[in-house]
C-alpha cells in the first residue's frame, strides 16, 4: 500500500445518540428526527409507520440535537451542536425541499476546560435563549431577540464544576436553569438560576434541593400546567417544584434515557442500563402534583434515546443494540411484556472486534464483527452482495431454459415449470401438495428444445422451438394454433410477452407475430444483412402486455437496433464496438427511466438510458460483471423491478437514487434464471446452476447484508480459524444478581451455524483480552491462544495475566498450555514460529518448546520495555509495530543472532491510540482516540540515527470515527481484469458501527482525485455553513492541521449523486468529461 | 406495585396521546433507498445570524455593567436597593464555603426582614454589633437589645 489513500464509508454510522419528533418538513407534518453522530436521518410520520425522507451527512460530530419553534414561526427548527464547538441552526424549506441554514457559529472559547460529562446544549421553552454547557465552570448564552434571531453569545460563570445535567424550567416568567451537580464531597444537589440577559449573568433562581441521591443523573423538566422538575436518581425519582416535594423510591437503575408521553407531561417513559422500559406517572389533581408512580412495561435494545410517536408507538434509539419501534400495548403478552417491538433498524455499533473471512470460499470477504454491548451483544456477517435463501432443489443437468407459466391469464401465481434441454422439454407442475411434479402440456413439444415460452392473453401459452411457435389454450392444454417455420429455415433466437413474439431464423429473417383468441397472426418479417444473436421485446411502456419497441442484437457488426413494432422500422442501431457479440438484450426500466442492457459474450455489460419515444440511447456506460456470457432477465422482489444477469458471478442490476447498481448474488453460477411465484414459494426465483436447479427467495435488494447472530453477552475479540472452520471469542456475561457482576468466557463457535459448540470458562475477574489463531515452528497444530488480564478491584493496572493456548479437538477447546504473565496479555502476535505477546508495557516474544513428555509450553525467548501500554501489536517480517496507550506509534525489530527486540524508530507526537496497522514494510496507519487517522513513514534513508530512529508522520486525516480495529481484506469480490482489483485496502471499524475502507492510491490517481475532491467542495455545500475542510482537519487536544494524504471518499463518491448541471461544473473546472469522471468515480465505489 | 403489574400498568397506558399518524392496524416501513442529501446550494447563514461569542472577560463585564448599574442607580435610587439585595444574596452565596459563617452572613444579609426569632438566635456580640451598625447604643441584656433593634426596625 502507500501513503496515498482514500477513506470511505461501506457502512455508514448506526449508533443513535439523539431523537426529537416535532413539525419539521412543514407544519402539518410530524416528524422523526434521528442522528447518528455524524448523519441525521429524518423520517415522516404516517399512518402506515415511519417513512423515510433524508438522511443528512454533517461535517462534525452530533453533541446537541434539538427541534424549536421561535415564536412567530409555523414549524420546528434544528438546533444542532457538533463536538468540535459549532452550532447551526437548519430549517426545512418545503419548496425547494432543502436545508435552509438559519444561523451557524463558533461557540468555542480560548481558554476552558472541556467538561468532563459531556456537552449540554438546551434551548428555553418560552425561546428566549439557547443554553450551553461545554466547559467546566462556564454558561453559554446564545440569546434570541424578538423577532426569534440569535444575537451575541457571551458566557456566564458557573459556580458548580461537576455539572451532571442542566434543563430549562417550563413556566418561568424569567428564563430559569435547573443545574444538577456534584460538589467536592461526591454529593449531588440541585439548583435554579435565572438567567438575567441584561446584566449577563445568573440571579438566585426560585428554589433549590440539597443531598439528593447519590447516583442521581438525570433531569427531566415537567412542562405547564404542573412546572418543575423530575430528579431521576439510581434508587429515587423526586418531583420537585418551587411549592412541592415528592419522592418515591425505585428498583435499583440506572435510567439511560427518557421520553415525554403526554404535552401535559404527565407521563414519562424511561429506559434503564438493563433494556427495561418503565413508564413514570405524575399524579395530580389540576395542577397539584400528588404523588408518583412508576410501572415496568417491558424490555426493549438498551436504549440512549426515547421518543415517544403517535399513538401507543415508540423509537428506542440505542447505542447499544438495534434501534427499534415499538408499540405500548394496553394488555400485556403472556410474558407479561406491555412493549412489542414492531421493526428493528439495525446497529452494528459499537464494533469491539471484527476479522475477515471467506466462509463460502467464493473469493469474497465478509466481516464478522463483535457488535453491540450487555445483553444486547452479538456477532454481525457483513458481506457485499445478495443471498439466496434456498427452499428446494433437485437435480437436473443440462437446462437450457426454464420458465414458469400460470394456468389462466388471471391466476395470481404460477403453475408449470418449462424446463428446456438440448434435446427435450419437460414440464413440471405445483401439485395440491406444493409440489412440483412432472406432467404434461398436449399442445406442447416436447421432444424439442424449448427456445421460449410465455403466457399470453386469453388463457394461452406460447412455446417456440426451432421450427414452429405453438399456441395453447392453458385451460385445455390443447394446441390451438402454431405457425411454421418458413422450410429450410430454423428458429435460433425467440422472444415473446402476453400479445406478441418476434423470433429470428437463420440467414437474419426478423418475423412479428401477433396473438389473438385462438390464433397466431404474422404481421411483418424482415430481412437484416446479419445473423441475430439475442433479441426482447419486454413491454415498459404504458401497456404490460404490448411494447412498440423491439431491440435485437446482432452478430458481425457487433450491434444493437431497435425496432418498432408492429412495422420492424429500424429506429436506431448502436455499434458497440469489439469483436464480441451481444448475448442477451434486455428493455427495462427503473424509477421511471428506461434503459436498454445489452450484455457481450466476455462478462461485460453495456447499458444505455432510452428515450421510448424516439428510441434514441444515450449514456452509454460499461461495466464488467465477469468473465463468461450473460442471461439477463428482469424479477421483481418488494413490488421493484430488478434485473438478474446469470453468468459466473450472477449479479442484480436494480436502480437507488436514479442510478443503476450491481450488487453480487452470493452463488457461484448460474446459467439461468427465471422468476417464480407459487402459493408455497411467493417471490421466489427458479436457478440452475452446475447440474442442479433451486427454487429460493432472494434477500432485500441493497448493497450490504447482515446477518445477525445474538449472542445475548458481550463478545469483545474474534478470530476465525480456517483449520477448523471455527470461530472463536472472547466474551462477558453481566449477571443480574444482588451483586453485580460479570463473568468472561472463550467460545468456541461453528463457522456455519455459528451455534457455540465449545466453552472455557476463564477465573474469576479474569479477563478476555485477546484471541488469535496461529501455529509454532516445529508444530503442525493449529492453536487458538488466548490473551488475558486478572482485573482486581483494587489495581490500577492488572500485575498478573495469563496467555491460553488451546486446541480444537472434536469441535471442543482443548487447554494445552498455559503461562502465567506479570500483567495484562493486551495483544497476540503469530510471528516467526513463535508468540508475541504485548504484556502491560512490554513486548514479549515466547517460543513453543517440547518438553521431555512430549508435550509444549511457552518459554520466554526475550523482550522490550519502553512503553507506558502496549496496546496493539502488528508484525510484519521481523519489524514489530507497537501501538501505545499515549505514545503513538513505535517500530521495533525482531534480531534473531542476538535473540533481542530493539527499538528503531518511533513517532514523538503524543497520540492515545486505538489501533494501528501495517500499510507496507515502511508505512504504518494508526487511528487514535480523538478520531483521527495518521500514517507514519519509515525513515531508512535518513542521514543520522536521530533521522532514522524517527516515524515521520506523512499523513493526517480526521475520520470522525474511534476506530478499535483495522484489518487487511475486502469487502468486495476482486476481479482480475478491473483496475480497482489491484488496489489494496484495510478495512476498518468503529465504535457508531461505521465500516469504512482504506485503499492505497497511484499516486497519478491520488493527485487527480485530490484535485477533484476540491473542486467538490466548492460545489457540495456543508450543511449548516460547516467546513469540510475544517472538519477533516486533524484534531486533537494538541493541534489542529490541515487533512493531508488522506481523500474523503464519501465525498468523491457523492458526485454520482448530483445534479447534472454541478456535474457539469465540476467537469468545466477539472477539464474532464463528466462521463469519464464519472467512470472513474463509479471504478472507485466497487471498493467497497 | 408489583404482585399485580398488569392492572397497573393498563390502568396508565390508557389515553396515549394520538395525532392521526400510526392508525392503520397493518404497519409498514419504507426504510431503504433513503435518499442522502446532497447539498448543492450555499449553506452561509443570513446576515448577522453568524453567531460568535463576546470576547470580553466575564470580570470586567461585571465590573463595567456594575459600573454602569452604578450611574443610573445615582438618578434612581429604587432600583439599587433592590440590586443590592441580590447582591447581599449571591454574596452569602459565595461565602457559603465556609460553614461557621454560613448562619451569620445570611442573617446580616436577610436582617431587615428579621423577627424575634431571628434575634433570639444572634449571640450577644452580633446584636450589639448590629445596634452600633445601626448608631444605637449597644448596653444591656440580650432582651434589651433585641427590643431596642426591633423597635429601630418598626421605626424604619
Amino acid at each position: 500500500m502507500s501513503i496515498w489513500n482514500y477513506v470511505v464509508t461501506a457502512h455508514k454510522p448506526t449508533n443513535v445518540t439523539h431523537s426529537c419528533v416535532g413539525n419539521f418538513t412543514g407544519p402539518q407534518d410530524l416528524n422523526l428526527i434521528v442522528a447518528k453522530c455524524t448523519r441525521i436521518e429524518i423520517h415522516m410520520l404516517s399512518a402506515n409507520g415511519l417513512q423515510s425522507v433524508l438522511d443528512v451527512p454533517l461535517y462534525g460530530r452530533i453533541a446537541t440535537l434539538e427541534l424549536f419553534r421561535p415564536h412567530g414561526e409555523a414549524q420546528d427548527l434544528l438546533f444542532i451542536a457538533t463536538e468540535r464547538y459549532k452550532f447551526c441552526v437548519l430549517q426545512w424549506n418545503s419548496e425547494t425541499s432543502e436545508l435552509v441554514t438559519r444561523a451557524m457559529g463558533d461557540v468555542s472559547d480560548r481558554i476552558g476546560r472541556p467538561t468532563d460529562n459531556g456537552q449540554i446544549g438546551i434551548i428555553d421553552p418560552d425561546c428566549r435563549l439557547i443554553g450551553l454547557h461545554l466547559y467546566d465552570g462556564l454558561f453559554k448564552v446564545i440569546p434570541f431577540d424578538n423577532k426569534g434571531q440569535l444575537k451575541e453569545a457571551f458566557n456566564i460563570r458557573l459556580e458548580e464544576l461537576q455539572v451532571l445535567d442542566i434543563k430549562f424550567l417550563y413556566g418561568c416568567p424569567k428564563p430559569t436553569i435547573v443545574v444538577l451537580y456534584q460538589d467536592n464531597k461526591d454529593a449531588r444537589h440541585v439548583k435554579t438560576y435565572e438567567v438575567a440577559l441584561k446584566d449577563k449573568d445568573f440571579v438566585e433562581g426560585p428554589w433549590s434541593q440539597n443531598n439528593l441521591d447519590n447516583g442521581a443523573d438525570l433531569l427531566i423538566p415537567v412542562p405547564p400546567p404542573l412546572c418543575g422538575v423530575l430528579i431521576i436518581g439510581e434508587e429515587t425519582i423526586v418531583y420537585c417544584s418551587a411549592n412541592a416535594f415528592k419522592a418515591i423510591p425505585i428498583r435499583p437503575s440506572i435510567t439511560k434515557a427518557y421520553g415525554r408521553v403526554d404535552p401535559d407531561g404527565s407521563r414519562y417513559l424511561l429506559g434503564d442500563h438493563t433494556g427495561l422500559l418503565s413508564l413514570l406517572v405524575i399524579t395530580h389533581e389540576k395542577e397539584k402534583v400528588t404523588g408518583l408512580k412508576i410501572e415496568t412495561l417491558g424490555e426493549t435494545s438498551i436504549a440512549s434515546t426515547i421518543s415517544y410517536l403517535d399513538n401507543a408507538f415508540v423509537y428506542i434509539g440505542s447505542s447499544y443494540g438495534d434501534s427499534q419501534l415499538i408499540k405500548l400495548n394496553l394488555q400485556p403478552d403472556a410474558k407479561g411484556s406491555y412493549v412489542e417491538v414492531l421493526d428493528r433498524f439495525v446497529n452494528l455499533g459499537p464494533i469491539v472486534d471484527f476479522c475477515v473471512v471467506d466462509l463460502e470460499r467464493q473469493g469474497q470477504g465478509q466481516v464478522v464483527t463483535c457488535s453491540g454491548a450487555y445483553k444486547d451483544g452479538s456477532l454481525r456477517v457483513i458481506r457485499n452482495g445478495i443471498g439466496i435463501n434456498e427452499q428446494a432443489s433437485v437435480e437436473l443437468q443440462g437446462i437450457r431454459g426454464m420458465w414458469f407459466l400460470r394456468s389462466s391469464t388471471d391466476d395470481p401465481f404460477d403453475t408449470f415449470l418449462v424446463v428446456s434441454f438440448i434435446s427435450e422439454t419437460r414440464i413440471l407442475a405445483m401439485n395440491l401438495e406444493d409440489e412440483l411434479e412432472e406432467t404434461e402440456i398436449e399442445g406442447f413439444c416436447s421432444q424439442v428444445q424449448t427456445l421460449f415460452c410465455h403466457d399470453a392473453v386469453h388463457n394461452q401459452l406460447v412455446q417456440v422451438t426451432s421450427s414452429s411457435v405453438r399456441l395453447v389454450s392453458s385451460t385445455t392444454r390443447e394446441l390451438l394454433n402454431e405457425w411454421h417455420a418458413p422450410s429450410g429455415f430454423s428458429v435460433n433466437v425467440a422472444t415473446a410477452n402476453a400479445t406478441q413474439v418476434l423470433l429470428a431464423t437463420g440467414g437474419g429473417h426478423l418475423v412479428y407475430l401477433e396473438i389473438g383468441d385462438g390464433i397466431l397472426q404474422e404481421v411483418k418479417h424482415a430481412q437484416l444483412e446479419y445473423e441475430v444473436s439475442c433479441l426482447d421485446i419486454n413491454p415498459i411502456g404504458e401497456n404490460p402486455n404490448q411494447s412498440h419497441l423491439a431491440a435485437v442484437g446482432m452478430w458481425t457488426d457487433i450491434s444493437v437496433r431497435l425496432f418498432s413494432l408492429p412495422d420492424l422500422n429500424l429506429i436506431t442501431k448502436e455499434h458497440l464496438g469489439g469483436e464480441i457479440i451481444p448475448r442477451s438484450v434486455l428493455l427495462c426500466e427503473f424509477e421511471g427511466i428506461s434503459y436498454l442492457l445489452c450484455a457481450l459474450g466476455d462478462g461485460h455489460l453495456l447499458n444505455f438510458v432510452l428515450n421510448t419515444s424516439n428510441g434514441e440511447l444515450t449514456d452509454r456506460k460499461k461495466v464488467s460483471l465477469g468473465t463468461q456470457p450473460i442471461t439477463l432477465r428482469t424479477f421483481a422482489s418488494k413490488n421493484t423491478t430488478h434485473v438478474f444477469a446469470a453468468s459466473d458471478r450472477p449479479t442484480v442490476i436494480y436502480s437507488s437514487n436514479k442510478k443503476l447498481l450491481y450488487s453480487n448474488v452470493n452463488l457461484k453460477e448460474v446459467s439461468h434464471m427465471c422468476p417464480f411465484n407459487s402459493a408455497a414459494f411467493p417471490d421466489s426465483l427458479a436457478i440452475a446452476k452446475e447440474g442442479e436447479l433451486t427454487i429460493g427467495t432472494i434477500d432485500d435488494i441493497q448493497k450490504l447484508h447482515i446477518r445477525s447472530i445474538p449472542l445475548g453477552e458481550h463478545a469483545r475479540r474474534i478470530c476465525h480459524q480456517e483449520q477448523t472452520r471455527t470461530f472463536a471469542i472472547c466474551s462477558l456475561k453481566y449477571i443480574q444478581s444482588a451483586e453485580e457482576s460479570e463473568m468472561h468466557f472463550v467460545r468456541l463457535l461453528d463457522d456455519q451455524t455459528f451455534d457455540f459448540i465449545s466453552v472455557y470458562p476463564l477465573d474469576t475477574y479474569e479477563y478476555g483480552c485477546f484471541i488469535i489463531s496461529c501455529s509454532f515452528s516445529d508444530d503442525n497444530n493449529v492453536y487458538y491462544c488466548v490473551g488475558t488480564a486478572y482485573v482486581l478491584p483494587e489495581e490500577n493496572e492488572p500485575t498478573k495475566g495469563r496467555i491460553l493456548v488451546f486446541s480444537v479437538e472434536e469441535g471442543k477447546l482443548q487447554l494445552i498450555a498455559e503461562k502465567e504473565t506479570k500483567g495484562a496479555v493486551y495483544c497476540l502476535n503469530a510471528f516467526n514460529g513463535k508468540l508475541l505477546a504485548a504484556i502491560n508495557q512490554k513486548i514479549q516474544l515466547y517460543k513453543w518448546v517440547l518438553r521431555d513428555d512430549g508435550t509444549h509450553e511457552l518459554q520466554s525467548e526475550c523482550g522490550h520495555h519502553g512503553h507506558i501500554l502496549a496496546l496493539y501489536v502488528q508484525t510484519r517480517g521481523d519489524f514489530i509495530v507497537v501501538g501505545d496507550l499515549m505514545k503513538s506509534i513505535s517500530l521495533l525489530l525482531y534480531k534473531h543472532e542476538e535473540g533481542a527486540i530493539e527499538e528503531r524508530a518511533r513517532d514523538y507526537n503524543a497520540n492515545w491510540m486505538s489501533a494501528v496497522e501495517i500499510l507496507d514494510d515502511d508505512i504504518y496507519l494508526g487511528g487514535e482516540n480523538s478520531f483521527n487517522l495518521f500514517t507514519v513513514r519509515k525513515n531508512s534513508e535518513g542521514a543520522t540515527d536521530e533521522e532514522r530512529g524517527r516515524l515521520e508522520v506523512v499523513g493526517e486525516y480526521h475520520l470522525g470515527e474511534f476506530v478499535n480495529r483495522f484489518r487487511h481484506g475486502s469487502l468486495v469480490m476482486r476481479l482480475p481484469d478491473s483496475e480497482v482489483g489491484q488496489i489494496r485496502t484495510v478495512i476498518f471499524g468503529t465504535i457508531n458501527g461505521v465500516i469504512g475502507v482504506i485503499a492505497s492510491l497511484p499516486h497519478e490517481q491520488y493527485v487527480f482525485l485530490e484535485k477533484l475532491q476540491t473542486n467538490m467542495r466548492k460545489v457540495i455545500k456543508g450543511i449548516g455553513g460547516l467546513s469540510h475542510e475544517q472538519w477533516r482537519s486533524f484534531n486533537n487536544e494538541k493541534k489542529t492541521v490541515e487533512a493531508r494524504n488522506f481523500l474523503d471518499g464519501d465525498l468523491i463518491e457523492s458526485f454520482l449523486d448530483l445534479k447534472r448541471s454541478k456535474m457539469d461544473e465540476i467537469s468545466k473546472a477539472m477539464e474532464v468529461s463528466v462521463e469519464e469522471l464519472a467512470k472513474r468515480i463509479e471504478e472507485l465505489t466497487r471498493l467497497h | 406495585m408489583d404482585s399485580n403489574p398488569s392492572s397497573g400498568a393498563s390502568q396508565f397506558l390508557t389515553n396515549l396521546p394520538s395525532r392521526g399518524t400510526f392508525s392503520s392496524t397493518i404497519y409498514s416501513s419504507n426504510q431503504s433507498g433513503m435518499r442522502v442529501y446532497v447539498c448543492d446550494h450555499d449553506t452561509s447563514p443570513p446576515e448577522g445570524q453568524h453567531i460568535k461569542t463576546n470576547q470580553q472577560n466575564i470580570l470586567i463585564r461585571s465590573l463595567t455593567l456594575k459600573k454602569q448599574k452604578a450611574d443610573s442607580s445615582s438618578k434612581d435610587g429604587s432600583d439599587s436597593s433592590r440590586k443590592r439585595t441580590a447582591e447581599k444574596v449571591l454574596d452569602s452565596r459565595a461565602s457559603a464555603k465556609k460553614p461557621n459563617s454560613q448562619s451569620n452572613s445570611r442573617q446580616e444579609g436577610s436582617s431587615g426582614q428579621s423577627s424575634n426569632r431571628d434575634f433570639q438566635s444572634l449571640t450577644v456580640e452580633r446584636l450589639r454589633a448590629l445596634l452600633r451598625a445601626k448608631g444605637l447604643s449597644a448596653k444591656g441584656k440580650k432582651d434589651e437589645l433585641i427590643t431596642r433593634l426591633r423597635d429601630a426596625d418598626g421605626s424604619a
